[in-house]
């Protein structure tokens, strides 16, 4: 199950940042941005690596990396994996699952994938909304249910 | 039946109304402010470039995205592909339609060339909002020799 999403827009600025569980303790706002900060790092890595000189020596597994938006499981710490997405239009998505909860410790890939490309749809809704403006943070309410909808489902 | 016709309606309209509305009384000169259009188009551009690029795998460079926008882009909104896409490879790129939508109801040839440019705009904007979010700054201006065809000049700025 999913604990915390993020969504992290092109300047690597938090456009919303979204858990479940006790979410009126700070110290679990505080842990989450922390996550999903050291996540940034390791998304900046994968996209690198993914983009070596593009002469024509790049083996098959770089290349399908280099075309995927889905970049799997970024690293894990003794309690949390944290898995990325970054779109074409470099938005970056962050999924965090906590590796010690009974339902959380057996997540498969697959289940990942599938709950970030949804994602990318819910965003892709939101900023059509004609009040947002690029690079604000999303306050929409219903953006905010349909996403602890997928976290919640993610069982 | 009449669905084809709903955006460019749309579009002239938009137009109409915002050359009525910021016209510039003051100067004597018959100066068209078309600053407003581009700005609808660059919004309406970003924005339907996040939707477009959801299911397109990641871009290999800066010409992957041009072949892009030459071909889904300009399919999803004209209803047809660009006809040339021409670079010199410093940033520079000219896409040429040959049956530009907005243009093909006017004439064949040079009647109206004058008001030709405020029916440009919009698209313009909405390839510099495109690129934007794409994060490729770049300057957009169309050129129209003869209608119904126009060229669009994209200078990426490279920093």
């Amino acid at each position: 199950m999913a604990v915390c999403v993020a969504v992290i827009g092109k300047d690597n600025s938090p456009l919303y940042i979204g858990g479940i569980g006790n979410d009126t303790s700070s110290d679990n706002e505080l842990s989450r941005q922390w996550l999903v900060h050291t996540a940034l790092d390791a998304l900046e890595e994968r996209l690198t690596t993914a983009n070596p000189n593009n002469s024509g020596t790049n083996t098959t597994t770089a290349r399908t990396d280099l075309r995927d938006l889905y970049l799997g499981l970024l690293f894990s710490t003794d309690t949390h994996k944290i898995y990325g997405y970054v779109t074409n239009t470099r938005i970056k998505l962050v999924l965090v699952t906590s590796s010690t909860s009974p339902s959380g410790s057996n997540i498969r890939d697959a289940e990942v994938r599938t709950a970030l490309r949804r994602l990318h749809a819910l965003y892709a809704d939101a900023i059509c909304n004609p009040f947002h403006l690029p690079g604000d943070q999303i306050t929409s309410p219903k953006f905010d249910k349909q996403v602890k909808n997928i976290m919640l489902n993610n069982v | 039946m009449a669905d084809d016709i709903i955006f460019e309606l749309l579009h002239s309209e938009i137009i109409n109304y915002s050359i009525e509305k910021f016209k510039n009384n003051d100067n004597g000169e018959k100066e068209t402010d078309l600053s407003v259009v581009e700005y609808i188009g660059f919004a309406a551009g970003y924005k339907i470039m996040e939707r477009l690029t959801r299911e397109w795998p990641r871009f290999k460079d800066e010409l992957d995205t041009m072949k892009f926008i030459c071909t889904d882009f300009w399919t999803c909104i004209y209803k047809k592909q660009i006809d040339n896409l021409r670079t010199n490879h410093q940033g520079v790129y000219v896409l040429q339609d040959n049956a530009f939508r907005f243009l093909t109801n006017f004439s064949n040839g040079h009647q109206y060339l004058e008001y030709a440019p405020r029916y440009v705009a919009y698209t313009c904007g909405l390839i510099r909002g495109g690129l934007a979010n794409l994060c490729i700054n770049s300057i957009v201006t169309a050129e129209v020799q003869s209608m119904p065809s126009c060229k669009f000049h994209i200078h990426v700025q490279r920093t």
